[in-house]
């Protein structure tokens, strides 16, 4: 019997040191007294610490909101030791130096977040969970494919190694072979269209403190970080791929948003603009420029953020009002004034309104795109961005703005640890924002990752 | 004698001038000013405007002070342009119609201000200086075009044609006082001084440039053209105002010809006419006191019981016509020796219209004074001291002028400089005996007319009728009772339609945002979200048809 009481409690506070604990050693400037306990070959750049920043900052959220929504003493004590399960498959994806080990942390990534999606026990959650099962397990063969191949091909699995090897390898087919499956692979993860398929499935049918661990960080480390990682470090950056990157990146962006625009279900529409989130950073990405892949990251670690933050306030919402279904939601700013005003402040940094966050990395993003010649794209860029804050903006009102319908009469404004999150995500999204230049200098200095 | 005072830098000072012109007009203004004021005491007793009344006119004395002594081209522009505000607020405060009249004036004087802004910039720009003492400019190409502009504002304020058409609808519907003040003197004083600023000083203007036969022209046209106008006008104070607008064009025409002659027969013509049509408006104020009216069709016969308003009209009214020996005679005569100088068309236009002229006072006195008497108006008496002592002394100061004539013309000629008067002096009485002789036959017929017609028809007021209701001029006169001609209907006309245009493409552009963007928005999320089926097996073949698109692309 897994233990209940007060040994859940001592549980749930170590639990919340460690992740703040990672949070604050990201922060924190010199790591070298900590070097000898670690013997472990790491990558701990900037990309790194950006990313654990977010892990730590998610996960610490995740925890709280699962605190307050999750009422089962049991239930939540298996929710914590599959987030810390979780949270090593990630700090391992993140910080690993060779292809075989990303796959193995990616799998125990996706293996606590299928029980974790499946938590709750009801219908749409367990199919969700095998919706994601089955299209994660065709990731897996993908991956796995790839992998051997590269192995062939160079005879090693460490990132410098195969990187060495594709430099000097005359084949250059086969080469590609494997980078297209192993792209595809991490497309999947990171819910890109058209291989996004389980992905509104397992945001909106998931508990909310799952969804807000899957929205917020998981598919991101599992897709996108790890395809930012094999792009510079590993494959060579050159135009087939870009445009790949480039394709996918705006099929995701259009396609998600004009997805978003007709949903009624509010965690629903939320998966689909992460979809086009996700579409932009991919697409900063496939500029190959040194200024797409800083808006790529800088618009991953945005998204992190006021994602997270929306996801909060749609578990607040739904614990609060009991329903996820928009059309019958009116009026609920009047009674929950934090979660109204924090949700504003992310639809417009989703929307990319300055000054706030989401703004300068979309600008970023447009920028490198322009500059580096694809015209076209940018300005695909630059209407979704106006449909975003049309679909965004339309959420806002029918949720929040105007009078509040009787069936919510009794509604308050959510528990203190949603609010908590809530407000301290909200609170850097806006400070990021107003202060950009010295987040770059400062937190987000990118090695030269472009080697070839 | 110019004092300057630092005020907004770039070249904006206050400075102020005084040398002849400016002197001459600002002591002018203030007397008319002061006899206004002195009117109004018992015309304005028990009107609810009085206060306000008094108010604005004192502060248009600041402006009209400050804009002729202005010696910095902005520095002027700013009290010009105050002289709108006030104008508009004492025709607003009349009766409770002045509204749209007020609007229309300010409109119209408002525009052609507009357009001296811009001429004041371009000046300014030409000359590299806002100065108004050491601007002077050739009228080429550009100083033409800045001359043109600043003449536009300067004209429209005289209220020449074609900006004229607010004066007739501010006889009626404003205070009498600000008729006498405004149109009749204040606004001839400034708009003809800048005039006289502009052709004199500002810019070398010269009889071959092409500005002087279109100033000739556009003098020669308001002259007669308003002075038709006013023959048929059965309101006393609409007819005065018309012939205001007339006169005007006589001052247009003389500074026009760019001969000396000329010029100085219009400035003298300027303090003349500010003279005898204040005067006017006073008695016409006196007669709307005493009977409250001033429709001609209600008048007539109060000679005897308003003796010295009939007295002090008939004085102006002879001035005006250019009888001898009264002011009007001898500006008329200089006039005319300029234009006849210039073009023989020009000094005929003059003649006709001092026929006319004469034509239609010798019909309102007729009218108003003369006629037979009405019943209503048996118990009518003469005017209070302090109305009559205004018009008294203007009346004894147009026979001044014109028997003494050395005495003003005296102060106007150093206005243009010695050497352009190369040494000949204008006063006394006219040199060239042969137009003296014109003018008095001119004005015999004028008065053989006005017999005819009354013998014809049987009244004063009737006299003319055998003019208005000539073959073609009957047409052309109905239609311009009917506003037909008035230029600013026609631009309210045409601002209209251009507005319902505006809002016509305005409301194709919300189409286009409200209607077709949220159909086309709506067409392609529903396709998408029914392309969701929700079977995992297709997802799967999504993500495998991807696959296999990707590696195709990448490795051939």
């Amino acid at each position: 019997m897994p233990p209940a009481g007060m040994m859940r409690k001592a549980a749930f506070w170590a639990c919340l040191a460690m992740f703040t604990g990672q949070i604050v050693l990201v922060l924190m400037p010199n790591l070298s007294a900590f070097e000898p306990f670690f013997k472990v070959d790491l990558i701990v750049d900037e990309l790194s610490k950006v990313v654990l920043f977010c892990v730590g900052l998610v996960s610490a959220t995740s925890l709280l909101s699962g605190e307050y929504i999750i009422k089962d003493e049991y239930q939540k004590f298996n929710f914590m030791n599959l987030l810390l399960i979780a949270l090593a498959g990630m700090n391992g994806v993140i910080m690993v130096k060779d292809v075989f080990s990303l796959y193995v942390f990616l799998e125990i990534t996706a293996v606590a977040s299928f029980i974790l999606i499946s938590l709750g026990r009801d219908m749409g959650g367990l199919e969700a969970a095998f919706k994601y099962l089955i299209l994660s397990a065709i990731a897996s063969v993908i991956m796995l494919s790839s992998i051997s191949l590269l192995l062939l091909l160079s005879g090693d699995t460490s990132f410098a190694g195969i990187n060495a090897a594709i430099m000097t390898s005359p084949h250059s087919h086969l080469i590609m072979f494997a980078m297209g499956l192993f792209v595809c692979g991490l497309f999947i993860k990171g819910g890109l269209m058209p291989f996004h398929g389980w992905l509104p499935y397992a945001y909106s049918a998931a508990p909310a403190p799952v969804s807000i661990l899957l929205a917020g960080i998981v598919t991101k480390t599992a897709g996108i970080y790890s395809l930012i990682r094999i792009m510079t470090l590993v494959f060579a950056f050159n135009d087939p791929i870009k445009y790949v990157l480039l394709f996918v990146g705006a099929a995701s962006i259009i396609l998600g948003a004009f997805a978003a625009m007709g949903q009624s279900d509010f965690k629903r529409m939320l998966a689909y603009s992460s979809i086009s989130q996700m579409g932009y950073i991919v697409i900063g990405l496939g500029c190959g420029t040194m200024l797409g892949i800083f808006g790529a990251v800088f618009h991953l670690l945005n998204h992190a953020v006021f994602k997270t933050l929306l996801f909060v306030n749609a578990a607040a919402v739904e614990s609060q009002a009991g329903t996820r279904d928009m059309d019958k939601m009116s009026g609920l700013a009047e009674k929950m004034p934090i979660t109204g005003v924090t949700s504003l402040i992310a639809v417009l940094s989703t929307a990319g309104i300055p000054p706030l966050s989401g703004f300068w990395s979309k600008f970023i993003i447009i920028l490198a795109l322009w500059l580096s010649g694809h015209y076209f794209y940018s300005v695909i860029a630059v209407i979704a961005s106006v449909i975003t804050l049309a679909y965004m903006l339309s959420m806002q009102r029918r949720v929040f703005w105007g009078k509040t319908g009787p069936a919510f009469a009794k509604v308050k404004e959510a528990g203190f640890l949603l609010v908590l999150p809530a407000v301290i995500l909200a609170a850097i999204t806006v400070v990021i924002g107003l202060i950009f230049p010295f987040v770059i200098n400062m937190f987000i200095q990118l090695p030269d990752l472009i080697g070839g | 004698m110019i004092i300057t005072i630092p005020w907004i830098g770039f070249g904006i000072d206050l400075s102020l001038r005084i040398d002849h012109l400016s002197a001459f007009i600002a002591v002018a203004a203030n007397i008319f000013g002061l006899l206004v004021a002195l009117y109004c005491v018992p015309f304005l007793k028990g009107k609810r405007y009085a206060g306000q009344f008094y108010a604005y006119l004192f502060l248009s004395l600041i402006f009209i002070n400050g804009a002729v002594l202005a010696n910095n081209l902005i520095a002027m522009l700013f009290f010009w342009e105050g002289l709108l505000v006030t104008m508009f607020a004492m025709i607003f405060i009349g009766s409770k119609d002045a509204f749209r009249t007020a609007i229309k004036a300010f409109i119209i004087v408002g525009i052609s201000d507009l357009c001296m802004m811009l001429g004041i910039i371009l000046t300014g720009n030409l000359a590299h200086t806002f100065t108004m003492s050491s601007i002077n400019l050739p009228l080429d190409g550009l100083g033409s075009a800045a001359y043109i502009l600043l003449m536009i504002g300067a004209i429209a304020k005289g209220g020449s044609m074609p900006f004229h058409s607010w004066i007739p609808d501010a006889a009626i519907d404003a205070p009498l006082p600000f008729m006498a003040f405004m149109p009749a003197a204040i606004e001839k004083l400034m708009g003809i001084y800048f005039l006289a600023r502009i052709s004199l000083e500002m810019f070398q203007l010269t009889t071959s440039s092409w500005i002087s036969p279109l100033l000739m022209t556009i003098g020669a046209l308001t002259i007669l053209l308003a002075v038709m106008m006013a023959l048929i006008q059965k309101d006393f104070k609409k007819l005065l105002s018309y012939h205001a607008i007339s006169q005007v064009g006589y001052m247009i025409l003389g500074i026009g010809t760019a001969v000396p002659a000329g010029i100085i027969g219009g400035l003298f013509h300027m303090i003349n006419n500010a003279m005898y049509k204040s005067c006017l408006f006073l008695t016409g104020g006196a007669v709307e006191k005493q009977t409250g009216t001033t429709d001609l069709n209600r008048l007539g016969g109060i000679a005897a019981k308003m003796p010295v308003t009939f007295i002090c009209f008939i004085i102006t009214a002879v001035s005006i016509s250019g009888v001898p020996p009264f002011n009007g005679f001898f500006s008329k005569e200089l006039v005319y020796d300029g234009a006849l100088e210039r073009g023989l068309i020009f000094y005929l236009a003059a003649v006709i219209g001092s026929f006319f002229t004469a034509a239609s006072f010798l019909k309102l006195g007729h009218a108003a004074f003369i006629d037979k008497p009405r019943e209503e108006h048996k118990d009518v008496k003469e005017v209070p001291f302090a109305m009559q002592l205004p018009m008294i002394l203007i009346a004894l100061g147009c026979v001044i002028f014109g028997v003494y004539n050395s005495l003003p013309i005296g102060l106007i000629q150093p206005m243009l400089g010695g050497h352009s008067l190369e040494g000949r002096s204008f006063a006394g009485f006219p040199s060239n005996m042969v137009l003296v002789v014109i003018t008095l036959i001119v004005l015999a017929a004028a008065l053989l007319n006005h017999l005819y017609g009354v013998r014809a028809k049987g009244s004063g007021l009737k006299a003319v009728d055998h003019i208005h209701y000539a073959p073609v001029l009957s047409g052309i006169y109905d239609r311009a009772e009917k506003k037909v001609f008035d230029p600013y209907n026609i631009g309210i006309y045409f601002v209209t339609w251009f507005s319902k245009a505006l809002n016509w493409i305005d409301k194709a552009v919300d189409w286009i945002y409200e209607t077709l963007t949220v159909k086309i928005a709506y067409f392609l999320t529903y396709y998408i979200r029914k392309a969701h089926t929700g079977n995992y097996a297709v997802y799967m073949a999504w993500s495998l048809a991807g696959l296999l698109v990707v590696i195709i692309y990448l490795v051939i």
